[in-house]
């Protein structure tokens, strides 16, 4: 009986953790290089935990990006608003041969997406995020 | 990377600034802010095929602009320099072509270039066409600014464009063409439209 409401418990978490995440979105860093020994970044990470590592992040270093990036939040704050007014749209693409750079907004998220020969990045992130992150970094500028 | 590209992107983007083109007297039509978007195309037909394709909704750059305070660029207005105005009093000559009738202004046919400047419909055209070089260097560039844009453009002061206000002019207005530049290896187009997509 007390295995099945720890299983209960843990299970309920589980899906909550799921649905949470779910809610907030994924961030998608791919980073592929086509050559022997090229490296291959994938990484996805629920949005959800990016305040939470903004919070982990020592003081002194979220205050240096602050200072480094605060003549330009109140731009990214406003694109941030902006873009969600905007969830389908090709905003930037520029085709040259091989090379292959796109910017857009998809289901909520900004994807920048890089091929070039041997190469390709794709950066998915929810536009949400942009917004709570600068929020973040706002708080952390000396003297704000 | 794709610098050529981007020289003829960043050309054409300034153009767009500049332009921001029609006249609701002129198109007959008017609309919301919010679902306008202003499109630039450039097609190079080399054999690598560059393409650049910009499309962005009028709304956000009205309300992202003024936001950027970097170099000449302050609250959504560029400071212009004197220095690169040859005393020209922008302001007097606006006026005038405001209050001058439609009709040609300036029409030059020679060997190498046919201008025209007229102002027709309460837009100003500007139409260059190459005559001189190889085929493949020839361009037709065709410009079309309305005059409530650029009054618009200017309403800031004398030393300033205020962009913003040009955006919002611009916004006002019906599907329109603004700029066009046809040569026999590449294309740019800047336009104006309600859909989000530039094809």
């Amino acid at each position: 009986m007390l295995l099945a409401k720890i299983a209960l418990g843990l299970a309920s978490t589980v899906a909550f953790a799921a649905i949470y995440t779910f809610r907030e979105g994924v961030i998608r860093v791919e980073v592929d290089e086509y050559r022997a020994g090229g490296s291959h970044v994938h990484l996805w990470v629920p949005a959800a935990a990016v305040p939470i590592a903004l919070r982990c992040t020592p003081r002194n270093h979220l205050e240096n990006a602050a200072v480094k990036i605060q003549p330009w939040m109140p731009t990214i704050r406003q694109l941030a608003k902006e873009l969600e007014k905007y969830p389908e749209a090709n905003l930037v693409e520029v085709v040259d041969g091989d090379d292959y750079v796109q910017i857009r907004t998809h289901a909520g998220k900004l994807q920048i997406d890089v091929h070039e020969p041997g190469e390709s990045v794709h950066v998915a992130f929810p536009i949400s995020t942009l917004e709570e992150i600068s929020g973040q970094l706002t708080e952390n500028i000396p003297g704000a | 990377m794709f610098n050529r590209t981007k020289l003829v992107a960043g050309v054409s983007l300034l153009s767009a600034i500049f332009v921001l083109a029609g006249t609701s007297a002129a198109f007959g039509q008017s609309g919301s802010t919010k679902d306008r978007w202003l499109h630039v195309r450039v097609i190079n037909s080399d054999n690598k095929g560059e393409t650049v394709r910009v499309n962005i909704p009028l709304e956000l750059a009205e309300n992202v602009l003024p936001t950027i305070n970097k170099n000449h660029l302050h609250n959504g207005k560029v400071t212009i320099d004197q220095a690169h105005m040859n005393d020209v009093d922008v302001h007097a000559l606006l006026n005038a072509i405001r209050t001058a009738k439609d009709g040609e202004y300036v029409t030059v046919q020679g060997t190498d270039q046919d201008v025209r400047v007229a102002k027709e419909g309460g837009r100003l055209l500007v139409h260059v066409k190459d005559n001189k070089g190889s085929k493949s260097n020839k361009s037709d560039v065709d410009i079309k600014i309305p005059m409530h844009v650029i009054d618009a453009l200017f309403s800031a002061g004398k030393d300033e464009l205020d962009v913003v206000a040009g955006l919002h002019a611009l916004a006002l207005l019906g599907d329109t063409e603004l700029v066009s530049v046809k040569s026999e290896d590449s294309t740019v187009r800047v336009w104006m439209d309600s859909k989000n997509s530039s094809d």
